[in-house]
Order: structure tokens, then sequence, then C-alpha cells
């Protein structure tokens, strides 16, 4: 490679601090909607009260305090961070390797699936003979549901090549196939069972406890290296597959990886919460906005931007209804919008 | 055999209660949990069966409740909720822990109303799963879920006698299960004397008004107290749960009964309203606008004005005795000609709750 004129390369250097900055800034803002979440709630606890629980421990002697922190509000504010980080990696993954800004994890009839799944689960939940507790049941199937569809997709995939147009087609098919299924289910589903299936697609963090955590935290950690291995090859696929290609890259292997990697998460964060909607879609442009097309900082920027949207979600439900919180993926959905079109029009030319 | 090891328990817990009476209690829920009851407890997290938790507990048992699940009583209900509120108007301000039914149940906004015990429905629990359930529990909060969803006898006397264990009353409890034992009993004996009736009978959830063909049920709810009192439900076998039968079907299968369920709904002008606050004069133009349906006038349930309207929010309580009564009445009139169940609403409301049932909650087209 020749040298690049030091001019250029200075003007590259400014750009990388730059951008290296705002994804430090946009770390530093989800730190304080963090702590923001962790001080609101219904309970309406004062700060120094919850200093003082979060300093007794779990194992702490006002019990009501203690529970509050440790056992609902943290677990849950680690559920939003992971699910809003797996689905911002999910959606920029999905977009890269379909070089498509439309798509999100959601776009190859990942949650219809996982939809199906819960309400296969909440309507026959008792019929299935499973060796699982209860509550563990709709997670469950809601993450095989996602394996099950992935698979299909994949094998299109194998028989036909993973070009975008493939991808993207044998996707809708299983998207609309899982939700006919899941058409079916709430058709046949009594009133009472309905609501709880229509409730569990909105998606929300109020039953995150810390097995959730810990599943959908392992599933995200495992990912992580998987990830970071392809960081240049993706950032070679967004020049373009033709240019990737002549780079010496495999890029059907590379989009296979993705996919796969993209299911993965996507199943460990809706599974326990929910779909989440528009999280996934929206992180990436944010990411995008931020730091450009390189993924050594897209990816991390895309997680922050993920998580951030999701906290700062749960944050207004939990000030907008005082007592009983406004389900997450509501909130999600009604500033999704706003937020879409902030990034298209702010947007710079090209 | 699992409910006689709980009756079991409950009725030793009963036993021993006299002595006991604010000791160490070891009580068996309806989800089968093992629950210690410390003394009788004097704050009180209700997520539903807000009248039943008030007729065993009587009159003294609202001042105890400290937050409740809001929108099954005051959205699902208006009409009863308004009656209530108007006896005890705090309820209005109490704080709402959310519903469980579209998962805004918040387990931190019951914990912060600071209950003794959380007495929950079975269907409330089992939203919330074992972690939401240690979570409240760890809090040092008693949790206790009851059902009468399931709509059978043994768990409503079970849940019965369970509020009364927990609340420190089990001699009304125990007066109540009593009380709807009997009535379920007379009522059986009333049906297998009466000999089947084989009368055909249609239920409609009359809410969508005469335009729409509403939901019936072809298991559960109003089609498990017609399969309980011996009626030929034409949804039967038609329909899974709940849905609407086809308009051509239910003039084919000519039905000799026909029930419009009515509730407080709001913004439904041509519902049939029944419930609290509700007037017979109001509700009678509505159901004779379903008797007015293409191919209705002929079916033989309208022609001899077998048509009833019933409130549909009449389930799943103990005062649900009323409504079984009502529709066999309507199978068996002779068995049944000396029952009146409207009056017998009113007697029981009467003898165990706060407020008078003034409104519609059983009618017949005239």
């Amino acid at each position: 490679m020749t040298a690049l004129p030091v001019p250029a390369l200075d003007r590259w250097r400014a750009r990388a601090a730059r951008q290296g900055a705002a994804v430090l800034i946009a770390a530093l803002v989800l730190a304080a909607f963090a702590l923001l979440d962790l001080m609101t709630g219904p309970s309406g606890m004062t700060p120094g009260a919850l200093w003082h629980a979060a300093l007794a421990g779990p194992e702490g002697a006002d019990r009501a305090a203690a529970t509050i922190f440790w056992q609902i509000r943290l677990p849950q504010l680690c559920m939003g961070l992971i699910v809003g980080a797996s689905l911002g990696l999910a959606g920029l993954l999905m977009q890269t390797i379909l070089a498509n800004p439309l798509a999100s994890p959601f776009t190859l009839g990942f949650s219809a699936a996982a939809g199906f799944g819960a309400a296969l689960a909440i309507m026959g939940g008792t019929l299935i003979p499973l060796p699982l507790p209860g509550w563990l049941l709709t997670p469950a199937l809601a993450f095989a549901a996602t394996l099950a569809a992935t698979a299909l997709v994949w094998l299109v995939a194998r028989a036909r090549g993973t070009a975008p147009e493939t991808l993207v087609l044998a996707g809708i098919a299983v998207m609309f196939f899982f939700q006919s299924a899941q058409s079916l289910m709430q058709f046949m589903a009594s009133p009472e069972v309905l609501a709880q299936i229509v409730f569990w697609l909105f998606g929300s963090l109020l039953k995150a406890n810390w097995v959730a955590v810990t599943v959908s935290g392992t599933i995200l950690l495992v990912c992580l290296p998987l990830l970071v291995r392809d960081l240049w090859a993706l950032t070679s696929l967004r020049l373009g597959e033709a240019h990737a290609a002549s780079l010496g890259l495999d890029v059907a292997a590379l989009r296979r990886r993705a996919f796969l990697i993209t299911a993965l998460l996507t199943a460990g964060a809706v599974s326990f919460t929910g779909t989440i909607g528009f999280v996934g879609l929206i992180a990436p442009h944010v990411a995008r906005a931020l730091v450009g097309e390189d993924h050594r900082l897209g990816l991390p920027a895309a997680a922050i931007a993920g998580a951030l949207i999701l906290i700062a979600a749960s944050v207004t439900g939990k000030v907008l209804s005082q007592g009983a919180a406004i389900p997450v993926g509501i909130v999600t959905a009604v500033a999704g919008v706003p937020m879409l079109l902030a990034v298209i029009l702010t947007k710079k030319g090209g | 055999m699992k409910l006689a090891t709980l009756a079991t328990t409950v009725a030793l817990s009963l036993a021993l209660t006299p002595a006991l009476a604010l000791a160490h209690e070891m009580i068996t829920d309806l989800d089968g949990r093992s629950v210690m009851i410390h003394e009788t407890p004097k704050r009180v997290a209700l997520g539903f069966y807000y009248e039943d938790y008030l007729a065993v507990t009587g009159p003294e048992g609202a001042a105890k409740i400290v937050s409740l699940s809001r929108a099954p009583w005051a959205d699902w209900r208006p009409g009863q909720w308004a009656a209530y509120t108007a006896v005890f108007p705090a309820l209005e301000t109490l704080p709402d822990f959310g519903n469980a039914d579209d998962n805004t149940f918040s387990v931190e906004a019951l914990i912060a109303s600071k209950p003794d015990v959380a007495i929950l429905s079975t269907w409330q629990t089992a939203s919330l799963g074992e972690p939401g359930v240690k979570q409240i529990e760890d809090a040092g909060i008693a949790v206790v879920a009851i059902d009468y969803n399931a709509q059978t006898l043994e768990r409503h006397l079970l849940s019965t006698r369970v509020l009364g264990a927990v609340m420190g009353q089990p001699e009304r409890a125990e007066a109540l299960a009593a009380m709807y034992e009997a009535k379920t009993a007379d009522t059986a004996a009333r049906i297998a004397k009466a000999g089947p009736s084989g009368k055909k009978i249609y239920v409609e959830l009359a809410q969508k008004g005469p335009g729409e063909i509403g939901n019936t049920y072809g298991k559960g709810m109003w089609a498990g107290v017609i399969d309980l009192v011996g009626g030929e439900n034409i949804a039967k076998g038609q329909i899974e749960n709940w849905g609407p039968l086809s308009p051509e079907y239910v003039i084919a299968a000519q039905p000799d009964v026909i029930l419009l369920a009515g509730s407080e709904w709001l913004n439904k002008p041509e519902a049939v309203l029944l419930g609290f606050g509700k007037s017979d004069a109001a509700a009678q133009p509505k159901m004779a606008a379903y008797a007015t349906r293409a191919g209705w006038a002929d079916l033989p349930a309208v022609k001899s004005r077998e048509v009833y309207g019933i409130y549909h929010g009449g389930n799943r309580t103990l005062s649900d005795f009323v409504y079984a009564r009502t529709i066999a009445k309507a199978l068996y009139p002779e068995a049944f000609a000396d029952v009146d169940p409207a009056a017998e609403l009113v007697d029981y409301y009467k003898a165990w709750l706060p407020v008078a049932p003034d409104g519609t909650f059983v009618t017949k087209l005239q």
C-alpha cells in the first residue's frame, strides 16, 4: 500500500479521534441513563434509600428495599442493557449482510417465530411435557422457534446461495409462515390467553430476573469474540459484494456466519422479554451516523445505541406511568418513529 | 389427589384455628404452595376476586387493602367499581400494581405498598412465574394464590376457606362455603329429579350489537355452566373455546333457549348492558333488537320468548350459583318454579357484601 499524503492521513486520524470520542460520549450517556433507570421506579424510593439498599447488599435488613434494588431494578437494568446491545448488534449485522438499510433483526422472520413459540407456550403451557419450570417454558419455546426459523432460512441459503435477495425472500416466506401459525394460535386462544399473547409480543422488561440475565448475557458474551474475528471482513462487505470478493473475502461464508450470530443474539434477546421493536432497526443507523462504516467502531456504537434506546425507553415508561409501568416495547415503538425520522433528516448527503 | 391433600391441610388448619387465632399458621394455597401466616394481616395487596375477598373479610377488609391490580376491577367491571368506590372512596386512590394480563404487573409497585400479604389469583401467580413470586416473598410478603376461575366446586370452596384462614375469618368463610355448596347441591338435585331437558341452548356475548354475531363459548365460561346444568350447547364441538358461530348455523340449530351475556361495557351503544347501575328498561329494547335478526323470529327460543339476559361479570365468583340457577330455570322451568335467581342474588349481597346489587343481573325478554 502506498503511503497516504500527510494531510489526508492527518484528516483520517482526526476523524478517527472524533469518532472514538463520539463512542465514548455515547457510552457515558448510557451510563448516566443506566443510573437514572436504577433511580426510577413505581416505589418512588429516594436516591438515599436506594444507596443504602445497594450498600446493604442483597441480604440487607430492609427486605423491601433490598428486594427492589437487587432483585427487581438491577436485573431489569442488566436485561435492558443486554437486550438493547444484542438487538443493536444484530440489527447492524443484518443491515450489513443484506446491504439493506431497512433490515432489522426481525427482517428474516425471527420475531414472528419467537412470537409463535411464545404463543404455543402461553396457550398449551401445561400440555407440553418439558422438564422445565412453568415460567421458563415461554422463553424456551420462543428460543426454540427462533432457531427453527433460522434453520429454515439456513437451508434455503445452503441450497440457493446467500445473495441478499435469496435471504430476504426466504426470510419473508418464513416470517409469513410463522405469522400465520401465530394467527391461528390467537384465533384458537380464549380472550384471557389472547391478551397474554398480544402483550408478550409488545415486549417488557418487568419480568427480568437473574436467570434471564445470565442466559441472555452468556449468549451475548459468546457472540462477541465471534464478531471481533469478522470486523474487517464486515467492513469490507460494506464496500459492496464485488469489492469484498476482490479483496479475497469468502462473502457467502461470511454471510452465513453473521446470519447465525444474528439469529443467536436475537433469540437470546427476545425470548425473555418479548419482541421489542425498532431498537434493532434504529440503533445501526445511529451508529453509522456517529462513526461511519468502520465496523471496528460501528459494532460497539450499535451495541451502545441499542442499549441506550432501550434504557431511555425504560426510564420514560417508568416516569410516564408511576404505578404500573408501560411495557417498554410500546415506548420504543412509539419513540422509534420520530427517532428514525431524525436519523433520516440529519443524515449528511450521500 | 392433590386436591384431597390440599383439602385436608386446610381442614386441619381450620380445625386448629379457634385455638391459635393469631399464632403461626401454615396454609396451603391454590397453587399448592405452603404459606406461613404469622398473624392476621393488617395490610393486603389484592390482585383479583375483590368481591369474594370482601365477602370473606366483611367490610373491615376494605380498609386493609393497601394496593390492588386496578384494571380487572375498574376497567373490566366499571359499574361494580363505581358501586364499591361509593362505599369505600379510599379505593379510588390506592396504588395500582398493574395487570398481569397485559404484562404491566409491577412487583416493585406491589412491594412498595408494604403489604403483609399479597392475595393473588392463580392466573396472576402463573404470569409472574416462580421468580416473580419469589421476589415478593423475599421482600417479606406472604403470597397466597386463590382460584375461582377454574369454575369448579372444589376450588371455589377451597379458595374461600384459604381466604378465611389467611384473613382470620374462618367461621365466615366456612359459612360462605356451606352456603355455596348447599346451593350447588340444590341445583344438582333439582336437575337430577327433573331428568334431561333436551333443550338446545345458544349463548352469545351481546357486546357488538345485533348487526354482528358475537362470541359464543364451546368450553369453559358459560359453556362450563351450561354443561353443569345439563343444557345442550349448540356451540359444543363447533367452537374450541370461544368465537362466533356462523349465523346460518345458529338458525339451523333451532335453539330452544338463547342467553345474551351483557356487561357494563363503556361506549357500546348497541350492546345489552347489564350489571351494576343498569336498568331492565334499557336492556329490553337491546335484547328485542337481537330477536329481530334475520331468521330469528322463527327460532323456538324467540317464538316462546325464551331469551334471557345474563350478567357476563357473574362468572368466577362466589355469587355465580345465581347464574347457574338462571340457566337451569330456563331449561327446567317446573323444577325451579319456586326459585327466583334475581332475589337470591339480592339475598347474597345483603348477607355477605357491603353494597347492594343495584342494577340488572338477570332478565328475560318481555
